[in-house]
């Protein structure tokens, strides 16, 4: 039996499929939604640095921009494939809307592998794919930001290409800059807000105050460590956090009953989370294994290290104080350990809305760039307060309406909004 | 005590000698003095010499001279005098004598030290070579001037000649007659006949012949000068008579460096009269001096051609007598500096003294190294009647390795001579307190070709405080680095090699650390290792011999070892862009977390986090805006002159900055190349920067070791032998003793539908690398091993999944239209590197490569049987018992980086691979070697230990129903580092659990013991216990599929259960 090969495009589409019969599309709608609206592909012909020439595949994906202009990362990727961005770029256009923000979906990419080039092959790359068009990208067509093996320096090299090109100075051409670089300030704690924003808001529906809650998170990275300081600013206490030990190659959880000092466990951080165990353990933490932060008497648990973390195995050790996950990271649940977590009502908080506030971030730094007027951080917190909150709610409403979970809801709400700004435009 | 004792007596003496050079010195000063006149000279020589006697205040001196007496002012003569005769040309023309006048304490010789006699000897022995040149110069006039030279020049020196040497008026007349004959004289050839053998002689005959008359020389001198004078201008005569009389005032160095007894104490003697004769205008033709130098490097370096061919074309005469000044050497030393020390000396003469050269690397210095002989060690060792240590070598390995401790000991806790002591305090006091680094330097080590390097010990010492604090560390370092020839790791290499009959001596090289003082610590800015060839590519766009350099901030120590934990920053330096890690987290992940220093104030060597360290000194770190990056947030920044605070920020490690401005590439390149090309040979070289220049520390050629000897395919083999070959980015080694293959099918992959799927491949794989036999296995799959972005792009897996494997093989399989590019293994690329397991791109559709495809897919696949849980995946992931489909053979692979070729064999097991170095792809320590033993004595001792555990437990008082063995004791495949897998079916309550388990502690410490006496590994646990109950043998989870496995089944023992 030939089986067919794993691809990210085509389970994009089955996912969109599903959604589309529950809301009963129109052919018209499904054709449209089902595929990018632009495609472009081009060649970036390269002087490498020995003089040979090297020609490499660019990639740019629009599913969709009914809602505004698009937004979406740049991959460099040894194994890039078009479908993959077709997939990505799909995924954008409904997290723009589950957010609640004026822009669509898009993504790109460069089958190149930085591992083999050097940092002016680099730059070479990404103002040869700006050259290659600039003329269908732009600060109110569609804007770029970084994605996998992209970084801020990749962006202002685009950026540079992309002004001396047009001869204006447009930062709000891409995200993703260096703060003083046209990025915006707020940016590092936006995602671990958003969450606890999101879980603010949950509370409230559930009659709860933050402050008579407890919550256990996993993992030690700047999501959790600002959704820590926000939570714990509101009264809140956290009392297990669990991290990935570089050396020992496997996770652990760090809990203490009386409530997690974030001051004090930071200084023992290394730069990828990881909290020193020995000086842990001499500030009176309790080492538990990995998957134990999981299977807390908390009420509140927030997934934020990688996918997968839920599952059909685990997810009935869950306890039966828990009444809100979080999640933080992208695809931490399994579809199977999804069911469960219904069944036993808890309040789910799907990830695309619940670390929303990084996207946000990003039509923030777009729109202070636009007006060439930056904000302070507390204005950028302050109004991503007002996204979030909105966004949640927007969310949460539909759901009682409906009576679906709030996964569902975001997904149905996302592609509906799109569906209508389509409508509206006279698009199908 | 006694070294204390001995040391204040020193510092006395010390006093003195400082005296003593300081008079010689302006003494020689003096007489080089070409504006002074004889007399002029002759005063100040009386003024200057007291002040080189004990007592200067009533020291009076004198120098008589012909007629003339010299002296300051007059002074009775009294008993207690010493003197030296002035003999000029056999004739002595005059004397110095030295009085006290008054009486003082009885010393050496009288009121006199034995050194003051050698002290005026000496001066008298100066004094001597100047009055002759005085003379010579008289005769010749002006340098120079030779054409305005009048005819009774050259003859007034031959009547100078003729009356104060005859011997050599003699052979200049010889010369003269053959100088002529080549002119074409006849009348000279017939004079010729008077000094030539008779004819018959010359024909063969087995008589002496007879001796000639003894002829009147001087008559013939007189005849053979008119012949030229009627040949010849006379400036051709005066120039070539000139010539020949400097020819013959190097005759002494001759006569030195041709006997091979000669001591360095003469060789020193005769290097400094060369050198006091050549500051006065002595030449040498090019061919003496060649013969010299080549004298000299056989004298103090190495007899090897290869090692001489090199050497002689950068070092010359000169190079020994400056060497000399930093030389320490036991009374009767014939002079072998050893390997290291050469090694370094030839280097610097390459890069620093070659104009062409040293013009490139300008910035470039050699540390002040001071240079002990390799038989200094014999000379401790008689000095303290140590000599029977030598058979030490002889002795069993286990014996060794626990005498060790005591040797050191008794090393440490002898004193050395007073000789020794004194040159030692020379050399620290040149030194002066910056921390020394004391380096061993073999004999054995300059072998070309030997792979001696890091067995033997380099000691740091922090050189602080009072002196004689400081001369005791010394010491106590130096006898340190000479007992580690006797410990049991380089005795069981030599055994290994055969040398152990070889006389091995240490020479050390006592050497300035390099770097700057930053708060109570002492550091190079950065530091490293470097080589012509790099055998570790990680990018298909490096070239092998592009080079290959490991950076680390701090000391080098941890660029020279492989360190388990932390990273060293590894570049090419053609192409120094293109790093192993691109993205910011690779960058911090993989970056050097750690920093050797010496600590000034606890005098230690001390391992710090860097990060703590740059928070603590800022920017006292010398060039740190060059070393490190500023992580701010997604983002690394190059630190700011003024904007950085390096107290609150955080940093990673990269050199970005370093290698951004080019010149510490360039320059790198340009030592590189340099002296790959003059040794004509790939060289490893270690370096260190202290913020200001660039520091070479040691030189060597690069060791083709185990893991880089360019391994040939063996030329007998069958085609149906082979299992693949490939013929791109291959590196050096040979990878045997393969028992078992996991190949993950390209084609079955990319035909897995679901995520999920994809991850449980990395996690089988995770659960084999547990299961098979240790570095015993090789993974085969698709693209890039350990994908973290694109899972489709290879298999996820982490390092500790693959930890186990002994190398990593990425099928590059045409997918649709497109070859995949392979990682070469950048995912955990430092991990790889850093615990020698190979890695091995192959390109399975190349038309000119042989890929055996059909024995992976086709052969028996005991994936389900090892890991039921995961069987749906069996036709994706194969996993092949070599033995059992081959019949009892294994898998070779044969790799060559000059030829750019690898093969993979499956053939008999090697013999030879049981017995010697190739151990060494298995075992993760790179610089252990520590196989003597036969191949089954690893296994035999294990097994035998366990069936005794067996035999001895009291299986009711623990509840024990089974005990069984499996993995490498079981197999016969033990190493000397492997442990022992003990599988317990255990059926009793807790209490008989802990019981159990201290009991086999008990066990697992002595036996631990037990194979680090005799292995030299430490290991923690030696017994591996997996304890399984009831269910876990049910439901076969976890170590109970071990039982009645299809691959390396569990083997039930006898348990006594009475």
């Amino acid at each position: 039996m030939e089986k067919k090969s794993f691809n990210a495009f085509e389970m994009a589409k089955k996912q969109f499929d599903s959604a589309a019969e529950m809301l009963e599309l129109d052919e018209a709608t499904r054709d449209l939604l089902r595929t990018p609206m632009k495609e472009f592909h081009f060649s970036i012909p390269i002087t490498m640095d020995d003089g040979s020439k090297k020609v490499f595949r660019g990639f740019r994906c629009i599913h969709n921009d009914a809602r505004g202009p698009a937004k979406g990362g740049i991959r460099f990727h040894p194994q890039e494939t078009i479908d993959t961005v077709r997939a990505l770029s799909m995924w954008m256009t409904w997290k723009t809307s589950v957010a609640d923000i004026p822009l669509g979906g898009g993504k790109g990419g460069v089958i190149c592998d930085p591992h083999n080039l050097t940092k002016r092959e680099q730059e070479q790359i990404c103002r040869g794919w700006v050259r290659q068009i600039y003329k269908n990208v732009g600060p109110f067509t569609d804007i770029p930001a970084p994605d996998v093996m992209t970084n801020p320096q990749h962006m202002l090299w685009m950026l540079d290409e992309y002004e001396i090109i047009t001869g204006k100075k447009q930062p709000g051409f891409i995200t993703g800059k260096p703060v003083g670089m046209g990025g915006s300030l707020g940016r590092t704690e936006a995602t671990g807000y958003g969450v606890i924003i999101t879980i603010r808001e949950a509370l409230k529906k559930l009659s709860l105050k933050a402050k008579d809650t407890t919550m256990s998170i996993q993992g030690f990275g700047n999501v959790s460590q600002y959704a820590i300081e926000l939570y714990t600013q509101m009264g809140g206490k956290v009392i297990c956090v669990s991290c990935w030990d570089q050396k020992d190659e496997k996770s652990f959880s760090f809990k203490k009953e009386s409530g997690v000092n974030l001051t004090e466990l930071k200084n023992i951080t290394d730069q990828f989370g990881g909290i020193d165990k020995a000086r842990a353990k001499e500030l009176g933490y309790d080492i538990l294994d990995g998957d134990q932060w999981l299977f807390q008497e908390v009420d509140i648990l927030i997934p934020a290290a990688i996918e997968n973390q839920i599952t059909e195995e685990n997810v009935e050790n869950i306890s039966s104080k828990v009444k809100i996950i979080a999640e933080g990271a992208n695809g931490p649940t399994t579809p199977e350990a999804d069911k469960i977590i219904e069944s036993k009502d808890i309040f789910l908080i799907p990830d695309f809305l619940a670390n929303a506030g990084g996207v946000i971030c990003s039509y923030f730094e777009q729109v202070q760039c636009n007006m060439n007027y930056f904000w302070t951080k507390d204005e950028v917190l302050g109004k991503l307060d007002q996204k979030m909150t909105y966004a949640f709610n927007s969310v949460y409403q539909f759901s009682t309406k409906n009576s679906m979970t709030m996964r569902v809801s975001a997904n149905i709400m996302a592609i509906e909004k799109v569906v209508d700004a389509c409508k509206a435009r006279g698009w199908v | 005590m006694k070294n204390d004792k001995l040391l204040s007596r020193l510092i006395n003496d010390l006093n003195e000698r400082a005296k003593e050079s300081k008079c010689l010195y302006e003494i020689q000063n003096l007489l080089n003095d070409r504006e002074l006149s004889f007399d002029e000279v002759c005063y100040n020589i009386v003024t200057i010499l007291p002040m080189g006697w004990q007592f200067p205040e009533i020291c009076k001196a004198q120098l008589l001279y012909k007629n003339k007496i010299f002296q300051i002012e007059e002074f009775e003569e009294t008993p207690w005098m010493q003197e030296v005769q002035i003999t000029v040309q056999g004739k002595v023309t005059g004397q110095i004598n030295i009085y006290y006048i008054e009486e003082r304490p009885q010393a050496d010789i009288g009121p006199f030290l034995n050194e003051e006699l050698t002290l005026i000897e000496t001066i008298g022995k100066q004094f001597e070579l100047y009055v002759l040149h005085q003379q010579l110069r008289t005769v010749f006039g002006n340098h120079g001037n030779i054409e305005n030279s009048t005819q009774s020049e050259w003859r007034s020196i031959l009547d100078l000649l003729t009356r104060t040497d005859k011997g050599f008026a003699v052979k200049i007349t010889r010369k003269m007659i053959n100088f002529l004959c080549i002119y074409g004289v006849k009348e000279a050839e017939s004079l010729l006949e008077k000094f030539s053998i008779p004819d018959e002689c010359v024909k063969e005959k087995n008589f002496p012949f007879k001796a000639l008359e003894d002829i009147d020389s001087m008559m013939t001198l007189t005849d053979v000068f008119s012949v030229a004078e009627r040949h010849l201008t006379e400036e051709e005569i005066l120039t070539n008579v000139h010539k020949w009389i400097k020819q013959e005032s190097s005759a002494f160095m001759a006569n030195i460096l041709n006997n091979n007894a000669t001591t360095v104490s003469e060789i020193i003697s005769a290097l400094e009269k060369y050198h006091f004769l050549a500051e006065q205008g002595l030449e040498l033709s090019g061919l003496r001096q060649k013969s010299f130098t080549v004298a000299l490097i056989r004298k103090f370096m190495s007899d090897q051609r290869t090692f001489i061919d090199v050497a002689k074309k950068h070092l010359n005469v000169d190079s020994f007598y400056k060497l000399t000044n930093n030389l320490i050497h036991p009374e009767h030393s014939l002079g072998k500096l050893g390997g290291k020390s050469a090694g370094l000396i030839v280097a610097s003469h390459i890069l620093l003294e070659d104009s062409n050269n040293a013009k490139k690397v300008k910035n470039l210095k050699i540390p002040k190294t001071w240079y002990i002989t390799a038989d200094g060690i014999l000379d401790f060792m008689k000095y303290n009647n140590l000599e029977d240590i030598m058979e030490q070598k002889y002795k069993d390995i286990g014996l060794v390795r626990q005498e060790y401790p005591y040797v050191i000991h008794v090393f440490k806790n002898s004193p050395f001579s007073s000789e020794m002591i004194k040159e030692l305090s020379k050399c620290l006091d040149d030194l002066g307190d910056t921390p020394l680094i004391i380096r061993s330097s073999s004999l054995l080590e300059d072998r070309m070709g030997t792979a001696f390097a890091g067995k033997y010990k380099s000691l740091f010492v922090a050189n602080q405080g009072p002196k004689e604090k400081r001369m005791t560390d010394l010491m106590d370092a130096i006898s340190e680095v000479y007992a580690s020839t006797f410990g049991p790791d380089p005795i069981q290499y030599r055994a290994e090699h055969e040398l152990l009959d070889y006389n091995e001596q240490m020479g050390i090289m006592i050497q300035q650390v390099v770097g700057k003082k930053v708060g109570d610590y002492f550091f190079p800015a950065f530091a490293g290792v470097a080589f012509s060839n790099n055998e570790y590519r990680w990018s298909s766009r490096i070239k092998r011999e592009d080079g290959l350099i490991r950076l680390v901030p701090g000391l080098g120590t941890r660029a020279v070892d492989r360190t388990s934990d932390d990273y060293p920053i590894l570049i090419s330096p053609k192409n120094s862009d293109l790093r192993v890690n691109v993205s910011i987290d690779e960058k911090i992940r993989y970056s050097p977390k750690q920093i050797d220093v010496i600590n000034l104030k606890t005098k230690k060597f001390e391992t710090k986090k860097i990060d703590e360290l740059i928070k603590k000194c800022g920017k006292n770190y010398p060039i740190i805006n060059k070393l490190v990056s500023v992580i701010s947030e997604k983002y690394l920044l190059p630190p700011k002159k003024f904007g950085t605070d390096y107290k609150k920020e955080n940093f990673t490690v990269t050199f970005d900055g370093l290698l951004s401005d080019q010149v510490f590439m360039k320059e790198m390149n340009d030592i590189l190349y340099t002296l790959k090309q003059k040794y004509e040979h790939p060289v490893d070289i270690e370096f260190a920067h202290d913020g200001d220049d660039l520091y070479l520390l040691q030189c060597r050629p690069q060791n083709l070791g185990y893991d880089s000897k360019p391994i040939t395919c063996p030329e007998d083999i069958k085609q149906n032998e082979i299992l693949f070959t490939a013929n791109k980015f291959i590196s050096n080694g040979l990878v045997q003793g393969i028992s078992h293959v996991v190949y993950v099918d390209p084609v079955g992959y990319s035909n897995l539908s679901s995520l999920e799927e994809m991850k449980n491949v990395g996690k089988a794989i995770g659960l084999l690398n547990k299961i098979l036999p240790k570095k015993q296995f090789i993974l085969m799959g698709p693209g890039r091993w350990g994908s973290r972005g694109d899972i489709k792009l290879g298999v996820s897996v982490s390092y500790s999944d693959i930890s186990n494997t002994s190398m990593l093989i990425e099928i590059a399989k045409k997918n649709k239209d497109y070859v995949p590019d392979l990682s070469f293994g950048t995912h955990f690329f430092l991990d790889l590197v850093e615990s020698g397991i190979r890695y091995l791109p192959l390109y399975s559709d190349n038309r000119d490569i042989i890929f055996n495809e059909e024995f992976f897919t086709e052969s028996t696949n005991i994936f389900k049987d090892l890991l039921p849980k995961y069987s749906d995946l069996s036709n994706v992931i194969k996993v092949i018992d070599v033995k059992n489909v081959t019949k009892g053979r294994e898998i070779q692979i044969y790799m060559n980086a000059e030829s750019d070729k690898a093969t993979a064999l499956i053939r008999d097991i090697n013999e030879e691979y049981n017995s010697r170095e190739h151990y060494h792809f298995r075992t993760k320590d790179v610089n252990k070697i520590n196989i003597d033993k036969k191949d089954d004595y690893h296994w035999k001792w294990r097994l035998r230990a366990v069936e005794k555990i067996a035999e001895s437990l009291d299986a009711k008082r623990f509840g024990v129903k089974e005990l069984y063995i499996f993995g490498s004791a079981k197999n016969a495949t033990s190493r000397p580092d492997s442990d022992i897998d003990i599988l317990i079916h255990f059926i009793g309550n807790k209490v008989q659990k802990e019981g159990l388990l201290i009991w086999l502690d008990a066990w697992n410490t002595s036996l631990g013991y037990y194979n680090f006496l005799n292995t030299g590994y430490k290991l923690e646990n030696i017994l591996d216990i997996h304890i399984i109950n009831n269910d876990d043998i049910k439901t076969k989870s976890s170590y109970a599929m071990k039982i009645s496995a299809v691959s390396d089944a569990a083997r039930p023992l006898f348990v006594n259960k009475k």
